[in-house]
């Protein structure tokens, strides 16, 4: 386990802050860590921030995010990694597309040539909004708070998408897989990073796997022709106990 | 049986090779059972599997040594009722599947023992060793007449081979492996129970304390269980623990054993490691001029 202090804390909304510390890795956008929290659990994290200076953005929503976020300057944290599949690099016009806290492992590739879409609940949980260039950044909220009103399809409608060299997506796995059917049959090139229920981070343990491809370590970012095959993405999951559900 | 060839078998069961996926890694979803099966494993023996759902331990529920492996998972599954789809799924290949199931009592074993075989289990492997949880595993695979008690209820359930994975947490492994000789075989070692400390934490790094330790530090005590046994019984062993070249292959199998389970070597050598044991123990057969690779079982065991 790696452990660092905390140096900086920075609260985005409500319910999700950034908790910056120095670690001395290289780390590429997409990549995860598994971050510990002692005595309560351990959660898998993106790094929103890959430099010198590394961070988490976390949104409170369990008992460990609960007790991660409750950290402050000089207290320590606990993680192992950094593990996955990053994002590829490309050069040119790149489209991000972001639900929720996914907008959190799409920070570190927001640059003058990206151009963001936030898909957010509700106003106060966009975010990152203020990283992207004036103009190259659009919003939608469900509850229409802000932005345009409606989920990731609502907000894809006045973007052309074959314009971009390169779409990297992140978000819950609903969101992703009705943005897969939106792209499938369109001539783009996009990764999509997909969030499931992970236990060991390593590759081991079957938690996260879809179609046999461990998110933990084939992925978590995987292309639209791998998408292509695998038949669990967006219906089916299996809960903390392997048991087979829905995922909708 | 052709020259350099590595087909097995264990009881009735035809293995194409003697490289068995293990019990708990890689194993919980149907889908990734059938990719291992795809990808080169002669057979998958599936997570261990109960009678009722159960969430097993809070992450972490590993700690990554490196190429060993300390977990603590938890027995974690969704009940023996919920595992039908996941075997469908897994044997949609062809190839065999094993249903590793645990329970306190014999009947317990029993029962889930003719559940796998009516899902279309191709053997049972009963987990008498998980060396993390109480009450099941390595407590109830420590008391030889309780052994003796599951092995002959489940015996007299099903037809499909019955494997027997025995604890090394032991002192006396032999005992144990008599006392399950009516099993169709047995397979020497699950993991030995283990702890990792975060010194700077201050704590247990698994949220259960306790864990399994796994890989290549084991292997020299699974390599003495099989010849032990090997040597005191007639019983047919499948070797486990720390195999993630074919030299541990090689040797496991001069110790006594005829088929191999592998486990924490996928952490570090990924899927493709079932076909690089099996190209690699290929050309070490020929270059020794091996016809057949039963000759080599036990080949290091004075009797």
């Amino acid at each position: 386990m790696i452990h660092a202090e905390i140096i900086r804390k920075e609260k985005l909304t409500p319910t999700v802050s950034t908790l910056y510390f120095h670690w001395n890795a290289d780390v590429k956008p997409g990549q995860f860590v598994m971050v510990w929290a002692p005595g309560t659990g351990e959660i898998p994290m993106s790094l929103s921030h890959i430099g010198k200076e590394k961070a988490f953005t976390i949104k409170n929503y369990g008992p460990s995010s609960d007790m991660l976020i409750k950290l402050e300057p000089g207290q320590k944290i606990f993680f192992r990694g950094p593990y996955g599949r990053p994002f590829s690099a490309v050069n040119g016009k790149t489209l991000l597309i972001g639900g929720g806290s996914g907008m959190a492992s799409l920070h570190p590739l927001i640059s003058r040539n990206a151009f963001g879409l936030i898909a957010a609940r509700t106003r106060e949980e966009i975010l990152f909004m203020d990283e992207f260039e004036s103009g190259n950044v659009s919003v939608t909220t469900d509850d229409g708070t802000f932005g345009i009103r409606g989920n990731v399809l609502a907000g894809l409608k006045d973007l052309d998408v074959d314009s971009f060299d390169m779409i990297y997506a992140c978000g819950p796995e609903v969101m992703l897989y009705n943005l897969y059917k939106h792209l499938k049959d369109k001539n783009v090139n996009a990764e999509l990073s997909l969030e499931r229920l992970m236990k060991c981070g390593i590759g081991v343990c079957d938690s996260c796997s879809i179609n046999g491809f461990q998110l933990c370590r084939d992925g978590p970012t995987f292309t639209m022709d791998q998408l292509r095959y695998m038949n669990e993405f967006g219906t089916e999951k299996l809960t903390f106990s392997g048991t087979r559900v829905s995922v909708h | 049986m052709p020259k350099g060839s590595l087909i097995s078998d264990i009881g009735s069961m035809q293995l194409e090779s003697p490289l068995i996926l293990a019990s708990g890694i890689l194993d919980e979803n149907g889908y990734t059972m059938r990719r291992m099966l795809e990808e080169g494993a002669a057979a998958v023996v599936t997570k261990s599997i109960g009678s009722t759902e159960r969430a097993g331990f809070t992450p972490p529920v590993v700690v990554d040594l490196g190429d060993n492996l300390l977990n603590a998972i938890g027995l974690s599954n969704p009940g023996i009722e919920h595992f039908k789809e996941e075997i469908s799924i897994a044997k949609g290949i062809g190839k065999p599947v094993i249903g590793s199931i645990f329970g306190a009592t014999a009947e317990e074993f029993a029962y889930l023992a003719s559940r796998m075989q009516s899902y279309g289990a191709d053997a049972v492997e009963l987990n008498l060793s998980c060396p993390h949880v109480k009450g099941f595993g390595s407590e109830v695979g420590s008391d030889p007449s309780l052994v003796e008690d599951i092995v002959s209820e489940v015996k007299a359930k099903i037809n499909v081979p019955v494997l027997a994975k025995l604890t090394p947490n032991v002192t006396d492994i032999v005992s144990i492996a008599k006392a399950a000789e009516k099993a169709d075989a047995l397979v020497l070692i699950n993991t030995v129970k283990a702890m990792h400390i975060d010194i700077y934490a201050r704590m247990p790094t698994l949220s259960n304390a306790y864990g399994g330790l796994s890989g290549p530090a084991i292997k020299p005590i699974g390599v003495r269980a099989v010849y032990d046994v090997y040597r005191e019984t007639e019983m047919d062993i499948i070797g486990c623990g720390g195999i993630s070249r074919f030299e541990d292959v090689l040797e496991y199998m001069m110790a006594g054993a005829r088929a191999v389970e592998i486990g924490t070597a996928l952490k570090t050598y990924g899927r493709a490691i079932f076909d690089n044991i099996k190209r690699d123990t290929i050309r070490f057969l020929e270059s020794e001029g091996i016809e057949n690779i039963e000759e080599i079982i036990g080949a290091a065991v004075k009797k």
